[in-house]
C-alpha cells in the first residue's frame, strides 16, 4: 500500500460552500487530534515506502509551526519512494517563508492552493480571507520553494459570469501554475450556501463556463486529464491519479476513507469519537462486482479511460463480459482506443449519465 | 291509436338552453313521470352527458295526453346537441313531423340552434319556436323575439314562451304541438318502411333498433330486411317506452319504438337504413340514407403497455353501441401497440378517450388527430391517408387535398376583429358576416377541417371569453400545399409526433414544438437535438443541454463510497423514464405534447 491520505479538519474560517469535515481552528483539540491521529496511524503497520502522501482538510496549513511539526513528526514514521509525491493544502493567507520552509525541509514537494476565484467580490460571497494581490505574492512566494503546485478554482458561483470566469482564468495563466483542478460550484447540505437558500446558476451557463474552462486551458497548454483535472505535461497528481485507477490507499483522520483490499472505510466525523479511539465509522467489504464497477466509474474519470488489458488482467474478465457497453459505444458516448476505453470528449460534460450505467444490477 | 291524433316531435336547442329540463317537463305534463320518479334530466342517461350537459345517444319517448277531450299518442324523439352527430341528428329529424325550436331568453340564437333548425327545415319538419328560461333575471325575451322574427322569419304569435325549471308555459306549448305539428302522413296498407334512427347494445337481447314506421306495419314474428346493409332478422320484440319499456305485438304507420330481433353485430344496423319485410318484392328505401364516415382520426395508446387487450376489448364493447366508432391496431416506435381510431368528430374522439379511461380504467396516450387527406400520385392515382405515418414520399405526391368546413360562429359584435384573426390564423377564407341584430354576428369563413381538430375550439373560447358559439358543416375537399412535419429527438423522427400542416404554417408550429418539448424534457439527459423537419430539410432546432452537476463530485479524500451513493440516486431517477427513440422523456411530458397548446 503505498498511498495515504491523511485529513486535518482546522480552518480559521469556514467557507460557504464547504461540506467538508471540518472544525474551527482551536488550540486545545489541534494537540490531542494529532494526538489521536498518531494513535490511529499505528494501528497499522506500513512498512512499504509510499509513492504519495496527501495532507488535505480543512486547512492543513492553518496550523502552526509547533502543531506542523508535531504533524511532521508523526509522518517520520512513514519512509518514501524515490520518485514520491507529497502534497499539503494550503491557504494563500497561511503562505509565510517560515512555513514553506518547514515543509521543504519536511519532503513536502507539492502545494495544493485554494484560490477558488480572484473575484473580490465573488471571494467574499465565499467566504474567504484573501485577495487577489495577497494571492500573486503568496504564489510567487511558494514557488521559491516547491515547483510543482495546484491551484483549485471554483465556478458556476452565482452571479458569476463567463466573464468573470474569463478574467479568473488569465489571471490563473498569469501565475504560471502547472497544474489545476476547477469545480462546478455544488450547493450541499450543511453548508451556509444550501442554509440560505442558494440557487444554482443557469445550466447552459454551468455549461458555457465548463466549455470555456476547457478550451483556455488547453489553448494554453494543459493537458485536460480528468474531467475537472488540468496538467501540464508530467505534473499530474499522482495521488489523485490512484483514486481514479481504484488504487488502496489509507485514509487517516477525522472523517477520512480509505480503501484496503477490498474494503471501503470511511472514519467519525466526531471529533470527541475519534479523539476516543473510535475512528472508523462505517465499512464496506466490496463485492467482485462492486470492485468492478468502481474500476469503471473511477477509471471513466480519466480522459485516458479505463485499460481494457489492465482490466481484464486484474479481474480475470473481459470489460465485455461484466458490462453491456455495446450501446454506449455504438452511440458514441464511449470509445475504444489503443486498447483504452474512455468517454468521448463530447459527452464528458454528461459523465455521470454514462457512469450510472457501470452501477447496480447488469439486468437493468 | 288514431294515426292523425299521433304527434311525433324533438327538441333541438343550442347547448345549455333548456332543451333536457323542458323534456322532463313534458314527460310530468303528460303523467309519463311523477315528480317523484323524476331523475333531473331523465333522458340523458350517460354520465359523460350529464357532465357535459349534452345528449349524445337518443331516446324516444312515447307519451299520451288529453286535449280537447281527445286522446293524442306523442313520440318524443331526443337527439344529440353536437355537430359530430349531425347525421344522426338528421335521421331523429327524419322521424318526426315536427320540432320544438328551444332558444335561451337571456343568450338568443347560437350556433348549434341554427344548425339543428336548418337540418329540421331540411325534413321540411313544421318548427314551434319556444323562449325557454323566460322567468331568469336576465332574460330579454323582446330581443330573443325579435331576433327570431328577423332573422328566422317567425311571427309573434308562433312563439311559445316557457319556463321548464318552474312549469311555466308548459300545457301552452303541447297545445302547440298538437294543433301545429301534422300527424305522420303514410299508409298502413302499404309495404312496410321504418326509418332506424338509432341503435343500442344490450348484452342479452342483442342489438335494439330505434325505429320511425313510415308506411305499414311490423309484428312480432315478421321477417325484416335491412335494405341497406341486407341483413335479414326475425323480430323478436317490438315495444315503446313510456318512458319505462313497454312491449308491443305490433307497431304501426306513424308510430316510434324499438325493435329487437337478436341483433349481434352492428355492422348490420345502420343508422338512415329502412326495414322492410322479407317478403317485399320491390322494396324502397326512405330518402336520406348515408353510411356515416368518420372524420378525423388519431392513435390511441395505453400508457401501461400490458393494457393493450384491455384496451381492445375496451373498444369493442364501445363499438357495439356505436356504429361510426372504427378501430384498426397500430404499433408506434415510441408508444408501442395500440389502435388507430376514427371519430365522428373531436367531441365524438373526446367521449370515446374519456370513457375508455373512466369506465374501463385505461389511461391513455392520443396522438395529435388527423383528418382524411385525400392524395393524387404522379400515376395520377388517388389514395386515402388519416394518418402523417402514412403519407407517401413527397417525390411521388402530385397533388393533395384536405376537407374543409363551413362556419357559423355566433359571437358579439365586439369580437368580430379576435375571430378573423383566429380564423385567419387557420387559414380561413372569409365567406361572409350575417348581422343578427346590432349586436351579434354569425360569421362565416371556410376553414380546412384540420385547423379545427387542431385547436381551434380551446381558441376560440380564449379569443371571445367564452361567447362564441361555434357550429359547422362539411363543404368538400380542396388542395393545400401541405406537408408531412416530423419531430426528431436525437436525429431520429418520433413518428407519434409527425404531422400534416400546411406549408406556409410548418415553420412556426415546428419551431412552437421544439421549444414545448425542450421545456418538457427534462434536462437529465445527453445533449439532445429537437428538431421539426420537413422531408431532409430542418425548419426548427432546439437543444436539450446536459444538466449540470453531472460531471464533479471531487473524490476529496477518495470518498468513492459517497460517489457511489449519488450514482445510485442517479440512475434511481433514470429508471422512470421512458425510451422514445432514444431519448428518455417522463410519461407526462409526452402526454403535454400530445395535447400541445400553441401560445
Amino acid at each position: 500500500m503505498k498511498y495515504v491520505y491523511i485529513h486535518i479538519p482546522f480552518c480559521d474560517n469556514i467557507c460557504s460552500y464547504c461540506d467538508f469535515t471540518k472544525l474551527y481552528y482551536n488550540e486545545k483539540y489541534v494537540l490531542n487530534y494529532l494526538e489521536a491521529l498518531k494513535k490511529e496511524i499505528s494501528t497499522y503497520e506500513i512498512n512499504e515506502k509510499l509513492r504519495t502522501l496527501y495532507i488535505g482538510g480543512g486547512t492543513p496549513s492553518c496550523l502552526n509551526i509547533n502543531q506542523l511539526n508535531v504533524l511532521f513528526d508523526i509522518i517520520k514514521i512513514f519512509k518514501f519512494e524515490d520518485n514520491y509525491e507529497f502534497t499539503i493544502e494550503c491557504n494563500v493567507s497561511d503562505i509565510t517563508e517560515e512555513k514553506l520552509k518547514l515543509f521543504k525541509k519536511n519532503k513536502v514537494n507539492r502545494l495544493s492552493i485554494g484560490i477558488q476565484t480572484f473575484n473580490q467580490d465573488l471571494i467574499k460571497y465565499l467566504n474567504r480571507n484573501h485577495d487577489e494581490e495577497k494571492t500573486i505574492k503568496a504564489i510567487a512566494l511558494a514557488k521559491k520553494y516547491i515547483n510543482n503546485i495546484n491551484i483549485d478554482l471554483i465556478y458556476a458561483i452565482p452571479k458569476q459570469t463567463v466573464n468573470d470566469l474569463i478574467n479568473d482564468l488569465n489571471k490563473y495563466l498569469k501565475l504560471d501554475i502547472n497544474h489545476i483542478s476547477t469545480y462546478s460550484l455544488i450547493i450541499e447540505p450543511h453548508t451556509v450556501l444550501y442554509n440560505t437558500k442558494t440557487n444554482y446558476v443557469d445550466d447552459e451557463l454551468d455549461y458555457k463556463m465548463y466549455e470555456c474552462i476547457c478550451d483556455c486551458l488547453e489553448k494554453n497548454g494543459y493537458n485536460h486529464y480528468e474531467i475537472s483535472n488540468f496538467t501540464k505535461k508530467n505534473y499530474e497528481s499522482i495521488h489523485n491519479l490512484n483514486y481514479w485507477n481504484n488504487g488502496n490507499y489509507y485514509g487517516f483522520g477525522l472523517g477520512a476513507s480509505g480503501y484496503i483490499y477490498n474494503r471501503r472505510y470511511t472514519n467519525t466525523k466526531n471529533i470527541d469519537e475519534y479523539i476516543k479511539g473510535n475512528y472508523i465509522f462505517e465499512e464496506n467489504i466490496l463485492s467482485k462486482k462492486e470492485q468492478m464497477e468502481e474500476e469503471m466509474f473511477l477509471g471513466l474519470r480519466k480522459m485516458d479511460g479505463v485499460d481494457i488489458k489492465l482490466f481484464e488482467k486484474k479481474y480475470q474478465k473481459n470489460i465485455n463480459e461484466v458490462f453491456d457497453i455495446n450501446n454506449l459505444v455504438e452511440s458514441k458516448k464511449l470509445i475504444i482506443e489503443d486498447d483504452k476505453l474512455k468517454i468521448n470528449k463530447k459527452f464528458i460534460y454528461l459523465s455521470n449519465d454514462i457512469l450510472i450505467n457501470f452501477i447496480g444490477d447488469e439486468n437493468e | 291509436m288514431k294515426q292523425e291524433n299521433i304527434r311525433n316531435f324533438s327538441i333541438i336547442a343550442h347547448i345549455d338552453h333548456g332543451k333536457s329540463t323542458l323534456a322532463d317537463r313534458i314527460l310530468e305534463e303528460t303523467g309519463a313521470i311523477t315528480e317523484r320518479e323524476r331523475q333531473e334530466q331523465l333522458l340523458d342517461s350517460m354520465a359523460i352527458e350529464r357532465e357535459r350537459g349534452i345528449t349524445i345517444k337518443l331516446n324516444a319517448v312515447e307519451l299520451k295526453y288529453q286535449y280537447n277531450n281527445e286522446d293524442y299518442l306523442l313520440h318524443l324523439i331526443d337527439t344529440p346537441g353536437h355537430v359530430d352527430f349531425s347525421y344522426e341528428v338528421s335521421r331523429s329529424l327524419a322521424s318526426c313531423e315536427g320540432a320544438i325550436l328551444v332558444v335561451d331568453a337571456a343568450q338568443g340564437i347560437e350556433a348549434q340552434t341554427l344548425a339543428n333548425l336548418y337540418l329540421a327545415l331540411d325534413n321540411n319538419l313544421t318548427i314551434i319556436p319556444v323562449i325557454n328560461k323566460i322567468d331568469l333575471p336576465n332574460a330579454d325575451v323582446e330581443k330573443v323575439k325579435k331576433e327570431l322574427k328577423d332573422t328566422l322569419g317567425f311571427s309573434d304569435d308562433e312563439i311559445v314562451l316557457t319556463s321548464a325549471k318552474n312549469g311555466i308555459g308548459i300545457k301552452d306549448l303541447l297545445a302547440a304541438i298538437i294543433q301545429k305539428i301534422p300527424a305522420p302522413k303514410g299508409n298502413i296498407n302499404n309495404e312496410l318502411q321504418a326509418l332506424i334512427f338509432d341503435s343500442f347494445y344490450e348484452g342479452y337481447r342483442g342489438i335494439i333498433t330505434s325505429i320511425r314506421v313510415v308506411n305499414g306495419k311490423v309484428k312480432v314474428g315478421d321477417k325484416i330486411k335491412m335494405l341497406a346493409t341486407k341483413a335479414v332478422y326475425e323480430v323478436v320484440e317490438l315495444g315503446v317506452h313510456t318512458p319505462k319499456e313497454s312491449k308491443k305485438k305490433e307497431l304501426v304507420t306513424g308510430e316510434v319504438g324499438y325493435l329487437c330481433a337478436s341483433i349481434k353485430s352492428i355492422e348490420d344496423v345502420k343508422v338512415g337504413d329502412t326495414i322492410t319485410l322479407e317478403t317485399n318484392k320491390n322494396p324502397v328505401s326512405l330518402p336520406g340514407y348515408k353510411p356515416m364516415k368518420p372524420m378525423v382520426f388519431c392513435g390511441i395508446y395505453p400508457i401501461e403497455s400490458n393494457k393493450f387487450d384491455d384496451l381492445k376489448d375496451a373498444l369493442e364493447k364501445l363499438k357495439l353501441n356505436d356504429a361510426s366508432l372504427e378501430f384498426s391496431p397500430e404499433t408506434s416506435e415510441a408508444l408501442g401497440f395500440g389502435f388507430r381510431c376514427g371519430f365522428l368528430g373531436l367531441l365524438h374522439m373526446e367521449i370515446i378517450e374519456e370513457r375508455i379511461e373512466r369506465e374501463f380504467n385505461i389511461d391513455l396516450i392520443a396522438t395529435s388527430p388527423s383528418v382524411i387527406y385525400d392524395i393524387e400520385l404522379t400515376d395520377h392515382s388517388h389514395i386515402t391517408i388519416d394518418s402523417p405515418v402514412k403519407m407517401p414520399d413527397k417525390g411521388r405526391i402530385i397533388d393533395i387535398k384536405e376537407p374543409f368546413i363551413r362556419t357559423n360562429i355566433f359571437v358579439p359584435s365586439e369580437y368580430i376583429g379576435s375571430i378573423m384573426e383566429l380564423c385567419q390564423s387557420k387559414r380561413g377564407i372569409y365567406v361572409s358576416i350575417e348581422y343578427l341584430d346590432t349586436t351579434r354576428v354569425n360569421i362565416h369563413y371556410e376553414i380546412p377541417l384540420s385547423e379545427i381538430v387542431y385547436d381551434f375550439f380551446d381558441k376560440l373560447k380564449s379569443y371571445t371569453k367564452g361567447y362564441a358559439s361555434f357550429d359547422y358543416e362539411l363543404i368538400g375537399y380542396k388542395s393545400s400545399n401541405l406537408v408531412k412535419m416530423d419531430i426528431l429527438l436525437n436525429a431520429k423522427p418520433v413518428d407519434a409526433l409527425s404531422t400534416i400542416v400546411h406549408k406556409d404554417f410548418a415553420y412556426n408550429r415546428g419551431r412552437i414544438i421544439v421549444e414545448n418539448l425542450k421545456k418538457l424534457i427534462p434536462k437529465q439527459q445527453f445533449e439532445v437535438p429537437i428538431q421539426a423537419s420537413i422531408g431532409a430539410k430542418i425548419i426548427a432546432r432546439e437543444t436539450i443541454k446536459a444538466v449540470r452537476k453531472n460531471v464533479l463530485a471531487k473524490c476529496y479524500g477518495g470518498d468513492v463510497s459517497r460517489k457511489r451513493k449519488l450514482l445510485e440516486k442517479q440512475k434511481e431517477g433514470k429508471k422512470r423514464m421512458k425510451m422514445v427513440g432514444n431519448v428518455e422523456i417522463p410519461e407526462e411530458a409526452f402526454l403535454s405534447v400530445l395535447s400541445m397548446d400553441e401560445k
